[in-house]
């Protein structure tokens, strides 16, 4: 009787030690470059602070991966004119503090953007003129003017839905207590390590199928592969162009590449000369063989743009036009014509610390000196680099722009439209401002993609900027990871996630 | 005693007000506008305006400086984190525990395996040993430890698996970053034992010592060790303060989140406010370490504490 008792109580304990062995794994590890700066959803316009505000939050309107949009906090909408969109709410839907989401927070929410708290994404925020409350779950949003983008910004985490009463309350604490209607809910964050959310369990969708996601920063990009060969994170981002073939060449691993609607570009001063002249311009266009050079730095990420807008992005014609050809005749012809001796031209090429961009510059750089054009290159830190693009007395420069909203307009009215801050071409063209204003005042449509085909063209052949690169959004994920997809705005979501049993 | 440790803090008033004024210059000098750096280069003109005008950056040089150290002294207030909005007291006090775990690790390993280390090698004096040890000091002195810090991860982490390569929550992670730290403090404490010892043995009263027939193992270790240890002491202390102020390039190859990561993110960003809260911290810091460090001479050397009454 004793020896059986005794079997049994083995048995338990064996079966119980196997339970905690094969329990299913519950907490998602993910590798993010860097740390959240703030958890307030208009505080910031970076990625890691929209990654962390994508799970905690949730916007009216959600993005499908092919551009278009679906409902979200808002069951649907109309368009009752060109500048005033009505709204009609979900029921129901709870925040993390237990109180329901009514018009009132929506209000809250977007107009907050315009105050000095939201000056980080004001260029998305800037036409909102008010938020008009009908009822607990209609609202109108009046614009200033008729901005077709607009609508498709409100994907951007500007557009996240935050409680009222929990901003109020928590002052200029709110960033680090975090109250929203999202899949997950803020549980801790120790700065510059990682943050911890965990499921919340009266979220109005589907709910998450693990309890637990862990996001670490971790800025180098050969830690975050060890870690993910080791299987302490789950899923890595972003992955870079070293490290690719080991993730790819490791069995337990798997590699998510999208094209990401970005641009990295060298920029002329067309303020300065010689590059007031467009021939000159087109001369260095024609003169660089940027294909390869893209080729050699990249070794296979990503693309030689044929436009501004990028190939993901709608309207692009990327596709419809002919891959550039370094055409060395037709630059000494361009040269010739605008009357300037290219051995006469000596040039600064600035640009910030990122090794790729001083790679570039420098093959630049020796395919210049081919005419015995005098270049320079000039690597400055952030900061200072920034402020001296904005003295405008630069000859060229390398930089990248990136869209985290899903309309052409975005791709090209921050670089250069007259009155852009981030105009760094000085750029100044009455012709190519109306076309913007033209291609915002239309609704999606054959209309649109005219005005947008026009301007893609008139752009390359004013040629105020040279294409560069395309860039390609990448993540390394262990493959027990389920329905993880990289999103090509790089605000990748943790809802659909499981783990492979 | 109490008198001089007065002495001593009193002291760093002046200090820290040097500390204040040379960061401030620094920082007014660097290009880079913090109002562009933090609103983000799509900041309306109007938006950048107001934030300068908000945080006194277009005021006189001079009103600046005193300004901040007005709300310093008066209120006990360096300010908020331009990028965060926390109060930057609270963002180093976040990230000094890890700073302080780090180079305290660091610091009893290299206690540890240099005090012994140099104690052989100055009493066997040429032998292999000696030379191996040497050898090894010369090497962990000259390598740069964001060499040494990746060596490790690609043996430890990255072959052998057998420890974490980042993160420092567990006792597992705080391995590859200590040691990595802990080199060039080995290497010094082990040199600086040994030619310290080397003096000392040869000193008249060790000779006396030995010549009244007293154990060896107390020659060594209460005679000779005890007056010794001084400089390696002096050195000890100099070295963890150096530590504490941020090992910025360790806490960077294995993402620890310390003093030393906060500022070079809070320079990188021009988070005036956090670079000069953190740089007057670790002034603080590392001036107090040395005065704990000047105690415990006191402590160890009976006529330092005669003169200190």
């Amino acid at each position: 009787m004793r020896k059986t008792a005794l079997f049994l109580a083995l048995t338990a304990l064996v079966l119980s030690l196997c339970g905690t062995a094969f329990a299913v794994k519950d907490t998602l590890v993910v590798a993010d470059q860097y740390d959240p700066t703030t958890l307030d959803p208009i505080g910031h316009n970076d990625y890691p602070t929209s990654r962390a505000c994508s799970h905690i939050y949730d916007t009216l309107v959600f993005l499908n991966p092919d551009g278009t949009l679906r409902p979200g906090l808002a069951e649907s909408w109309e368009f009752l004119t060109d500048k005033d969109y009505k709204m009609i709410l979900r029921r129901g839907v709870k925040f993390h503090n237990g109180e329901e989401m009514k018009a009132e927070d929506v209000k809250f929410s977007l107009e907050r953007a315009n105050t000095p708290a939201g000056s980080h994404i004001h260029t998305y925020s800037q036409d909102l003129d008010s938020v008009e409350i009908v009822d607990d779950y209609t609202v109108i949003l009046h614009l200033k003017k008729v901005n077709y983008p607009f609508f498709s910004s409100l994907v951007h985490s500007w557009g996240n839905i935050v409680n009222k009463k929990a901003v109020e309350a928590a002052g200029d604490d709110y960033g680090m207590n975090p109250v929203g209607t999202g899949p997950f809910k803020f549980k801790e964050w120790a700065k510059g390590d990682h943050y911890t959310f965990e499921r919340f369990d009266d979220y109005w969708g589907n709910k998450a199928r693990f309890k637990t996601l862990t996001v670490r920063s971790i800025p180098e990009p050969t830690n975050r592969t060890i870690e993910l060969e080791t299987g302490a994170v789950d899923i890595a981002y972003p992955v870079t162009t070293v490290e690719l073939a080991r993730i790819e060449e490791n069995p337990e691993l798997e590699l998510q590449r999208k094209p990401l609607p970005s641009t990295t570009y060298m920029g002329f001063n067309v303020h300065k000369a010689p590059f007031d002249d467009v021939r000159v311009r087109q001369a260095f266009n024609a003169l660089l063989d940027t294909v390869n050079i893209q080729r050699a730095v990249f070794r296979g990420v990503g693309k030689t743009p044929r436009t501004l807008i990028p190939s993901a992005t709608k309207y692009s014609i990327d596709g419809e036009l002919p891959a550039h050809e370094r055409d060395v005749e037709k630059a000494k012809e361009l040269f010739a014509e605008a009357g300037v001796d290219p051995a006469s031209i000596s040039i600064t090429i600035r640009s910030n610390e990122r090794k790729e961009r001083i790679d570039m510059a420098t093959i630049i750089q020796a395919q210049l000196a081919e005419l015995g054009i005098k270049s320079e290159i000039m690597q400055q830190e952030w900061g200072a680099y920034l402020q001296a693009l904005q003295q405008k007395t630069h000859d060229v420069f390398l930089l990248g722009w990136g869209l985290s909203v899903p309309d052409p307009d975005y791709a090209v009215a921050g670089l250069l439209e007259s009155n852009a801050g981030t105009n760094y071409t000085t750029f100044n063209d009455e012709k190519l401002d109306a076309m913007l204003a033209k291609g915002r005042s239309l609704p999606d449509g054959d209309d649109r993609a005219k005005v947008y085909k026009e301007m893609q063209l008139y752009i390359n052949e004013q040629c105020p900027m040279i294409y560069l690169h395309n860039d390609e959004a990448i993540a390394g994920v262990r493959k027990i990871v389920k329905g993880f997809e990289v999103d090509p705005f790089e605000v990748h979501s943790f809802r659909n996630v499981y783990f492979e049993e | 005693m109490l008198r001089y440790i007065l002495r001593r803090v009193l002291l760093l008033i002046p200090v820290l007000l040097g500390v204040a004024f040379c960061v401030f210059t620094l920082l007014y000098f660097t290009p880079g506008d913090p109002a562009r750096m933090v609103l983000g280069d799509l900041a309306t003109d109007e938006a950048i305006k107001e934030f300068r005008d908000k945080e006194g950056l277009n005021d006189p040089f001079l009103v600046q400086f005193g300004n901040y150290v007005y709300k310093a002294v008066a209120h006990g207030d360096i300010g908020r984190s331009y990028s965060t909005k926390r109060p930057v007291m609270t963002e180093i006090l976040t990230a000094f525990p890890y700073t302080l775990k780090l180079s305290a690790f660091a610091m009893v390993i290299a206690i540890l395996i240099g005090i012994p280390c140099g104690i052989i090698s100055a009493i066997k004096q040429y032998s292999w040993f000696d030379t191996v040890t040497m050898i090894f000091a010369m090497v962990g002195l000259s390598m740069p430890v964001f060499w040494l810090g990746l060596l490790l991860i690609l043996l430890f982490a990255v072959h052998l698996r057998w420890l974490p390569s980042s993160g420092f929550s567990t006792f597992k992670a705080m391995i590859l970053p200590s040691v990595a730290l802990a080199a060039q403090s080995i290497s010094m404490v082990t040199r600086m034992t040994r030619s310290s010892m080397l003096e000392v043995v040869r000193a008249d009263y060790i000779r006396t010592a030995r010549s009244k027939g007293q154990n060896e193992s107390i020659v060594i270790g209460v005679h000779a060790l005890r007056n010794a240890l001084i400089p390696v002491v002096t050195l000890c202390g100099l070295q963890f303060g150096q530590l504490l102020s941020g090992a910025i390039l360790t806490e960077s190859i294995f993402a620890v989140p310390g003093v030393g990561r906060l500022m070079v993110n809070a320079i990188m960003t021009r988070d005036y406010p956090m670079v000069q809260g953190g740089v007057l911290f670790v002034a603080v810091t590392f001036s107090i370490v040395n005065l704990l460090v000047d105690l415990l001479y006191a402590y160890i050397d009976p006529r330092i504490k005669a003169e200190l009454k």
